[in-house]
């Protein structure tokens, strides 16, 4: 055994892994990057069809993560990660220094972002379900509750919001960028794998992230599919 | 000077003058095509949506929407081309969805209406004789030839629209 694998070795007896994402979160995530390029590029191309499907896939993915929020691990909850101005205030300040613990789940500012996201993500296909395309066709399963003249505004902010949307999603990645860069923490990888590798000394036990039984995700999934169902075919039952 | 060259002068003079106008005149006419061509797609557009809810709805009210808006689009399909004069594009200086395409490859863009005008007339033989089965398919086929044509001569520029 050579020196430089010793000292690996001993690096790794030091650390173990923390959960910090479930399943869930972590497909929902993966899926929305996905979903949201899919629109992306069967809007600006115009292929409505397409964008039909993605939307209605990206209803479904944002209603349970909402969902999630509530009943899902401890990590993927609202009541965990959103957090009063003063929080805020105090995590912001430490932003510039690179000694600061790892947070657990999101951060502070991060759970701005989250929000804001989501939110906006929801925006944008809720204007989705009302837009009329410039044809007629392909128009949002629920545009026949509004005029051609309305859809077609409509359909104009659901363009408007999503480049709002790009803004955030662009500040989303600088931000990861940040934190890989300045502050040498990598959250892409926990995204992925869901663990991340922490000092066994050192470093305060942190708390153990609190998993929910995937059980909870199927009923979500099952009363979320009938809503997106019945979104589809515009209330008409 | 006899009085019949002073006559084939003043006819000449006039003639030039005359045309002389007209080509002035060319350009407010090809302007004024604008507005009321938005319009009557608009209304083409709108008309195709409303017989899309019918189908969204589940109940088909042929004789109060299918048809009336079938031949809105069809009355309107025949004159489709005349809507778009040399002249009547972005070099107007008006907002205008119509891409300088229409005229550069207007071969493609005639063919393109002309089959947006056949695929009008099924829709509006299958409005009239209330063929529920053939209804669904032949509105796809018909907002796709829109469709056709609004992909390569329509501008995408989406915040150009936000005029009232």
């Amino acid at each position: 055994m050579t020196s430089t694998e010793g000292r690996v070795e001993a690096a790794l007896a030091d650390t173990a892994d923390l959960r910090v994402w479930d399943l869930p979160v972590r497909i929902m995530h993966w899926l929305l990057v996905i979903g949201t390029g899919v629109c992306w590029w069967s809007g600006v191309n115009n292929e409505l069809e397409y964008h039909l499907w993605s939307g209605y896939a990206i209803l479904w993915i944002v209603l349970m993560r909402l969902y999630w929020g509530v009943v899902g691990s401890s990590t993927a909850r609202f009541v965990n990660f959103v957090r009063g101005p003063k929080a805020i205030l105090d995590y912001a300040t430490t932003l510039h220094r690179r000694d600061t613990p790892h947070a657990h789940g999101h951060n502070a500012l991060g759970a701005i972002s989250i929000v804001v996201m989501l939110g906006l993500v929801l925006t944008v296909v809720v204007l989705g379900l009302f837009a009329v395309d410039v044809d007629g066709l392909y128009s949002g399963p629920l545009s026949s509750y509004v005029t051609f003249k309305q859809g077609r505004h409509i359909a104009h902010l659901h363009y408007d919001w999503f480049n709002i949307l790009l803004w955030m999603i662009g500040l989303h990645l600088a931000a990861v960028l940040f934190y890989f860069l300045y502050k040498r923490q990598n959250l892409i990888r926990p995204m992925i794998s869901g663990k991340r590798q922490v000092k066994r000394q050192g470093e305060a036990r942190e708390p153990e992230m609190k998993i929910v039984p995937l059980w909870r995700f199927v009923i979500g999934a099952v009363i979320v599919s009938a809503i997106v169902y019945a979104v589809y075919i515009g209330f008409y039952f | 000077m006899s009085v019949l060259s002073f006559r084939r002068v003043s006819a000449a003079v006039l003639v030039v003058f005359g045309f002389t106008v007209l080509e002035a005149a060319a350009g407010p006419a090809e302007i004024a095509q604008i507005k009321p061509r938005q319009d009557k797609l608009r209304d083409m557009g709108g008309a195709l949506k409303a017989i899309t809810d019918e189908i969204k709805k589940g109940r088909l009210d042929w004789d109060n929407t299918i048809l009336p808006n079938a031949q809105t689009i069809k009355d309107r399909s025949v004159y489709l081309l005349n809507w778009f004069p040399k002249g009547s594009g972005p070099e107007t200086g008006k907002k205008t969805y119509a891409l300088p395409a229409i005229w550069q490859k207007n071969d493609e863009f005639q063919k393109l209406g002309k089959a947006a005008q056949a695929e009008a007339a099924k829709l509006n033989d299958i409005a009239l004789k209330k063929d529920e089965a053939g209804l669904k398919a032949q509105v796809i086929a018909t907002g796709k030839a829109c469709k056709a044509c609004h992909d390569d001569f329509r501008s995408p520029d989406y915040e150009k629209e936000n005029e009232e």
